[in-house]
This record gives structure tokens, C-alpha cells and sequence, in this order.
């Protein structure tokens, strides 16, 4: 009697560790890692200027009438294929 | 019965009781290590409303679109009640679908725009951006030199084909065919903090998601957390976002914004009427950006930054009706066309009226 009640408390401590430790993982994994505000800033700092540079280096071209038509032609006709 | 069977039946009570407890004691355990490793950012809001946290059940859910309508309907409710604790005001979350037989389309006046950035605080007032540290905005307008607009429209439709011993076809050497006829980007100033606008030497030029009917972004993302409607409003579901940011690397016109940390959206200036796939309050590690106001415009109103506009510049409508505003552009306007637009087909259109 003695024996089985030791064993089933190990079993029950060792059970107890395991779901704690599986769980404290999975409430890390979903949280993921937290990201000090500094680093944060930088990164959206890094962010901007990126944005900063893709959007300088634009060239927009003035589109003719035909190319006005083939160009709503094209959006119509993606659209209604998407929609059969 | 002999007295060896009487004790193996006493060990297989036991056996049986024994997993009783085990189970038991596995549901209690993980239970309490769910409480217990709540973070401690978390803890604090939860300290005021525990209904201001997120729940198991939010993380774990599917992507909106797949879900049945009664799951949808209690991933809104759960959001509802979250919102409304968290911002201490009674959050509605809509669901409304996108409109049928509209194709969205948004033109700009590049030559109306006089660059007060009406549109850009009303854009993040409306669709609960982060205020600061740092502000999040979905537009950016840039003021460019005059210089860099160049153009004879009247020769747009000129040009022939070039003769040659192998017949009359090739590139068009006429109109406009040796010189840019548009403008540059070059040299914009992205942060300008003039006292008074416009500056008369410069004109402005806001860029946005360009709501593209092939969009690169959407054909990026590993997950399809974002996807075109059948309106065609490229959008996100936030909460299926991992955050891989590979839709802001596809992105040409880098319209997505990323929340590197928790958005900062202060209670008093939360929009109460949100939309699941628009203006609702975003978390950190998820991608946010223009949804044409999927809130207003879902309903038949106009996006906020179109009422905004103080000059008229920003015309909203339905391409697929020839009186719409957008159509009439495309009709009677000299509309622009990015140079490089890797077939994306953008619905976004600058003009100049």
C-alpha cells in the first residue's frame, strides 16, 4: 500500500511538472517574445525609412486614351474572371 | 476463489483509481499553469477587467472567412466584450460583407492636393492607429519640386511605328516616346513641416495601399491572412496574421505598416464602430494597412480621408459604373500610371483634372 501511494505520488508530481512546464511553453509561444520599446522604435524607424526610399524612387507616366481603355478593360475583365 | 485473484482484483481497483486521480490531477495542474504564466503586461490590465485580455480561445481561433456563421458570431462577441473593457466604451465589431457588383476604385488629384495632411489624421482617427511612439500612418504624402512634373499631353497619342526593312511595326518613336511625360518622385520630402500649405513651388502627392487587383502581398503571405474581397479591398484578418511580414517585402508601393510593439491607442480617441476586417484595435506582430475604410465604405459611405479632404482632390466610386467618379476620371482626366507597377494592376489612380 505504502509503496503504490509513493509511486503514484511521484507519478502525480512528475505529471504536474510536465503539464506545468508544457503549458508555461505554450503561453510563451503565444505571447512570443517581448520586444523592449527601444527596439521597438528602431525598427519602426527602420521601417520608415525603407518606405522612404521605395516611395522616392518613383516614376509615374501619363497614360495615353487607348492605354486608359486597355488598362479598364484589364481591371474589368480580372475582376468579373475572379467572380466566374 | 483463491486468495492470489482477490488481491489481483484489490490491484486493478486500485489501477482504476489511480487513473482517476492522475487525469484529475493532469486537468487541475494545466489549468493552474494557464493562470499562473499570465505575463505580467497582461496581468496588469486584467488587474482592472479580466474580460480586457484576450482569451485562449481568440488565439486559437481559425481564419475568419473559413469559419461557420455561428463561430463567427461568437468570435465577434468575444472581441465586442474585449474591446469594450479594455477602451471603457461599448465597441461594436461589424461583420457586414463586402458589397456585390462593385469593383472599389479611388482617384487622386495631384493637381487639387495642396498637401494639409487632412487626410492622414482623419485616416488614423477613424481607424484606430497608433497614436504615438510611434504615430502609425497608412498615408504618406510627399512634396515634390514642380520641376518634377513634365509632360506635352497633347502629344500623348502620337507616335507611329518605326519603318524598317521589316515592315511598319516596332516601338512608337512619336508623342511621347523619347521623353518622361509624367512626373518623378525623385527629391520628395516625406516629412515636411510647413506653417502654411500649399508651398507654391511644390506640389504633393499622398500615396496609399493601391488596393491592386493582382496584388503581390496577398500572393505572399504563407498563411492567406490577407486576400482580396470580391470588391476588390485587399484586407487582412489580424488575428490570423503570424507576422512574417512577408506581404510588406511584396508590397512595391510599401503600403503595410508592422506593429513592432503594442499599438498606443489611448481610450478617449478609440472609434467604438469597428469593423472585423477594418478599423478594429490591432495587436503587436500584425500586419495593419488602408482598407478603403472597410467600415464606412462595406456600409455605402465614403472612406474617411475622402470626406476629409478640404479641395476635393480624392474621388471614391464603383469602376464597374461608367457615372461614377472614378470612371469620369479615367474618361475625361490625364490619369498617371506607375512606371514600374509589376503588373499589379493597381486601383488607386493619380490624375491631374
Amino acid at each position: 500500500m505504502e509503496v503504490n501511494s509513493r509511486r503514484s505520488f511521484f507519478k502525480k508530481a512528475a505529471a504536474a511538472v510536465g503539464m506545468v512546464a508544457a503549458a508555461g511553453a505554450t503561453k510563451t509561444l503565444i505571447s512570443a517574445s517581448s520586444t523592449s520599446s527601444d527596439e521597438a522604435s528602431k525598427k519602426y524607424a527602420a521601417d520608415i525609412v525603407s518606405q522612404e526610399k521605395a516611395v522616392t524612387g518613383n516614376q509615374l507616366i501619363l497614360m495615353s486614351d487607348a492605354e486608359k481603355k486597355q488598362r479598364l478593360d484589364e481591371l474589368l475583365n480580372c475582376h468579373y474572371q475572379e467572380l466566374a | 476463489m483463491s486468495e492470489e485473484k482477490i488481491i489481483d482484483l484489490k490491484d486493478e481497483d486500485e489501477l482504476r483509481q489511480g487513473r482517476r486521480d492522475f487525469l484529475k490531477h493532469v486537468c487541475t495542474s494545466s489549468a493552474a499553469a494557464l493562470v499562473l504564466t499570465t505575463t505580467p503586461s497582461e496581468a496588469v490590465d486584467s488587474a482592472s477587467n479580466p474580460d480586457a485580455d484576450a482569451t485562449v480561445a481568440e488565439y486559437f481561433q481559425g481564419h475568419f472567412l473559413l469559419m461557420s456563421e455561428e463561430e463567427k458570431l461568437k468570435a465577434i462577441a468575444r472581441l465586442e466584450k474585449r474591446y469594450s473593457a479594455k477602451y471603457m466604451k461599448k465597441t461594436t465589431v461589424a461583420n457586414t460583407p463586402a458589397p456585390d457588383g462593385v469593383l472599389f476604385g479611388y482617384a487622386l488629384d495631384i493637381g487639387k492636393c495642396i498637401g494639409c495632411r487632412r487626410c492622414v489624421h482623419a485616416c488614423v482617427k477613424e481607424n484606430n492607429q497608433s497614436r504615438n511612439d510611434p504615430e502609425v500612418q497608412w498615408i504618406q504624402v510627399m512634396k515634390m519640386p514642380k520641376g518634377n512634373i513634365a509632360f506635352t499631353a497633347d502629344q500623348l497619342d502620337k507616335g507611329y511605328p518605326e519603318k524598317s526593312e521589316f515592315g511598319d511595326y516596332g516601338v512608337q518613336v512619336g508623342g511621347n516616346a523619347y521623353k518622361t511625360a509624367g512626373l518623378s518622385t525623385e527629391d520628395a520630402q516625406n516629412y515636411y513641416n510647413d506653417e502654411l500649405v500649399p508651398d507654391k513651388d511644390f506640389f504633393y502627392m499622398p500615396v496609399q495601399c493601391q488596393q491592386c487587383e493582382k496584388p503581390p502581398c496577398v500572393k505572399a503571405c504563407p498563411v492567406r491572412a490577407t486576400f482580396r474581397d470580391h470588391a476588390g479591398v485587399v484586407l487582412i484578418d489580424y488575428n490570423w496574421c503570424i507576422g512574417c511580414r512577408m506581404c510588406q517585402l511584396a508590397c512595391p508601393y510599401h503600403a503595410r505598416r508592422f506593429n513592432w510593439g503594442e499599438p498606443n491607442l489611448p481610450a478617449e480617441e478609440m472609434n467604438p464602430k469597428t469593423h472585423y476586417f477594418g478599423n478594429r484595435p490591432r495587436m503587436r506582430g500584425v500586419m495593419e494597412k488602408c482598407t478603403f475604410c472597410a467600415q464606412r465604405t462595406r456600409e455605402g459611405r465614403n472612406p474617411a480621408c475622402q470626406e476629409a479632404c478640404p479641395v476635393g482632390a480624392r474621388k471614391f466610386g464603383n469602376l464597374l459604373d461608367p457615372n461614377s467618379d472614378v470612371r469620369q476620371v479615367l474618361a475625361t482626366k490625364r490619369v498617371f500610371r506607375f512606371k514600374e507597377e509589376a503588373g499589379t494592376y493597381p486601383k488607386f489612380f493619380y490624375y491631374i483634372g
